[in-house]
């Protein structure tokens, strides 16, 4: 059984449709990257997929390990293994960092039956997953993403993915905003990550973060519908000669 | 300033209570005072005196030294064993004393007027300067009846140097609680003061307590207000000399069709002095809350710090919130701000935690504890900051349905 299968999906926002039939199959261990220009429904897809209110599918079918989520509220999503790291991940003052983190945890903890986990023995795991990527005590001592830099919060978030242990991980445009050092770290985190448990969608704008993060297959997104799809050679067709001619094979 | 050569006798003052009350009756949201909240209710009923009944003795939820004021009636002072350095005495019967600390209170005034009109109880408590007292003093005031009135007042006399932690607990059940506290801090005195408004759901709550500073004198003060059915909960905080700070904040939870009005005067009289207010509400159902403030700066008060800013989080549509800061300067050379929102919760910060698994519910609460955590954070002295904080968490908990 395929991990995420996404059956001619629609979906819009209030009057305005934005995805127009979607399919797209991802087996668990495989890593596919999606690509497309402003406008092309890219982050619509990420909101969808994790379930976010206002965005209303009007056809088709989301099935995480064979079972529909579209009837799921985000939390239940969540629960069930899917994961979406932040285009923008927001701040929240007021919300204390490990609190935030270990209510993640114990809530998909609870949700399978289990104990929850031990605070001093959380923070342990917490700081080991944290020092791989670069973060630092003062950051996890701090309210949620309050006074991060850009790069500091998407690490955060792959630090999130690393505690919450996701089956499908959803990464949408986690290179915006980073300069090269902080590409290679965030990179590096999300493929300690990879595994053949886990499935991932990685949907970038630029092909610069699949030369890190290498897909299984990429596809193209035009106007809401997948119109091309490939290997990684995809990605650097993209580069070569842009997103404008791909859109016509639709 | 001093009104006391107004009214020559206590019986002068009562008389001149009596006849303002009867002229304004119940404020109805005619005047700029009574803006947003109307009394108009009261002039229905018949509010009795409370009946003399043995004061019950009650654990108060907090550890410290009670007095428990039993349908707004004083307690058995006599027979309470307070720690050295404070003596608490019955001034109902001397009216010398009540006359001088009602010449501390604003004139013109519907709850000193009320007060001095129908007083239940009144009692001096003098804080010591020479005196070492760690356990917190705990005003408690409990049960009444539906149809009594319940008009307690207390007046809190600290010496020079003294230092008090105290705390006002409402919990009665009267159809009305009128409590006024009157605090004058001596010089370089200090008072860590919280109140806690959890009366009962039939009760309106008019509440005043008034804080008179001397020299260097430093109050912290903390309102709660989250029971009855209509709450005007007025602070002042009166500076009587120079050089003094008073921090004052407040929160307030309304739910179902409560009302809390939260009011509050800063008169700042002498120069180099400093205040601060930090308020917050939290309202849900078809709640009105209210924040009034105002910040009096007099043309001698140079090098006054007058910091205002007040904060309304609404949970339902039908939830509605007021503010009205209002500042008078008359001082060139000072430092004051004020500001004021109303918000909701912000459906971006809920679908991030809930894409964390986190549910409705428990994401609500955590959004909500945020929004008052740095307000409660005012709190110095500890067993009140945590008295405090399961007071809040437990009303949260309760609105989200997460208990």
């Amino acid at each position: 059984m395929s991990l995420l299968e996404i059956k001619n999906l629609h979906a819009r926002i209030g009057d305005t449709g934005i995805l127009h039939g979607i399919d797209l199959t991802i087996g668990r261990g495989e890593v596919h990257a999606i690509m497309g220009p402003n406008g092309s429904g890219k982050s619509t897809l990420s909101y969808v997929l994790s379930g976010r209110d206002g965005y209303e599918v009007t056809e088709g079918d989301i099935l995480l390990d064979g079972e529909s989520v579209l009837e799921m509220e985000a939390d239940e999503r969540a629960r069930a293994g899917m994961f979406l790291a932040f285009q923008y991940p927001v701040e929240l003052p007021g919300v204390g960092g490990m609190a935030f983190l270990r209510a993640a945890v114990n809530a998909r903890k609870r949700d399978a039956g289990k104990d929850e986990v031990d605070q001093l023995e959380f923070v342990k795991m917490v700081r080991a997953e944290a020092k791989n990527l670069g973060i630092k005590d003062d950051m996890l001592k701090r309210p949620v993403n309050v006074g991060f830099s850009g790069g500091e919060k998407k690490r955060y978030e792959i630090l999130q993915m690393a505690l919450l242990k996701p089956s499908m991980a959803i990464l949408d445009e986690t290179d915006s905003g980073l300069d090269v050092d902080a590409l290679k770290i965030v990179s590096e985190g999300v493929n300690l990550l990879r595994s053949v448990e886990r499935g991932m969608l990685v949907i970038t704008h630029y092909q610069r973060l699949l030369n890190h993060i290498v897909p299984d297959q990429v596809h193209i997104l035009a106007g809401g519908r997948i119109v091309k799809s490939g290997d990684k050679t995809l990605a650097l067709e993209v580069e070569e000669n842009g997103y404008s001619g791909l859109g016509d094979a639709a | 300033m001093q009104p006391e050569r107004l009214y020559k006798t206590w019986a002068d003052r009562k008389e001149a209570a009596q006849s303002y009350l009867e002229s304004v009756n119940w404020p109805n949201g005619q005047t700029e005072a009574w803006k947003f909240t109307s009394l108009s209710h009261l002039s229905d009923v018949v509010l009795n005196p409370p009946k003399q009944s043995s004061s019950i003795a009650r654990a108060a939820r907090l550890d410290g030294e009670v007095l428990n004021f039993t349908a707004g009636l004083a307690p058995h002072l006599a027979a309470a064993s307070l720690p050295a350095g404070i003596i608490a005495s019955d001034i109902s019967g001397d009216k010398a004393i009540c006359h001088k600390a009602f010449a501390l209170l604003p004139d013109n005034h519907h709850l000193t007027a009320l007060s001095a009109s129908c007083q239940t109880a009144a009692v001096k408590i003098e804080i010591a300067g020479s005196a070492k007292i760690d356990t917190p003093l705990i005003l408690q005031f409990t049960d009444g009846k539906i149809d009594e009135a319940s008009h307690p007042f207390i007046f809190i006399d600290i010496a020079d140097g003294a230092h008090l932690h105290l705390a006002e607990l409402h919990e009665g059940a009267s159809s009305l609680s009128q409590p006024l506290i009157l605090v004058r801090l001596g010089q370089g005195s200090t008072l860590d003061h919280i109140k806690l408004q959890d009366e009962a759901n039939h009760t309106t709550h008019l509440g005043l307590t008034l804080f008179r500073l001397d020299g260097q004198a430093n109050v912290n003060s903390f309102s709660v207000s989250k029971g009855s059915q209509i709450t005007r909960m007025e602070t002042h905080c009166f500076f009587a000399a120079p050089d003094a700070q008073a921090a004052m904040s407040a929160v307030y939870l309304g739910c179902d069709n409560q009302h809390h009005d939260i009011t509050t005067v800063v008169s700042h009289e002498y120069a180099d002095c400093k205040s601060r207010q930090l308020i917050r509400g939290v309202l849900d159902d078809k709640a009105r809350g209210v924040f009034q403030g105002r910040v009096r700066v007099a043309p001698d008060a140079q090098k006054t710090d007058g910091q205002q800013m007040s904060r309304a989080l609404l949970l339902s549509r039908d939830a509605e919130a007021d503010a009205k800061p209002e500042l008078e300067i008359f001082a060139d050379d000072v430092v004051c701000s004020h500001g004021a929102t109303v918000g909701e919760l912000d459906e971006t910060l809920l679908f991030y935690l809930k894409s964390r698994g986190i549910d409705e519910a428990e994401a609500r609460t955590m959004l909500i504890d945020a929004f008052l955590v740095d307000t409660l954070e005012e709190i110095s002295y500890q067993p009140f900051a945590d008295f405090l904080r399961g007071q809040v968490s437990g009303w949260t908990a309760r609105q989200t349905g997460v208990e």
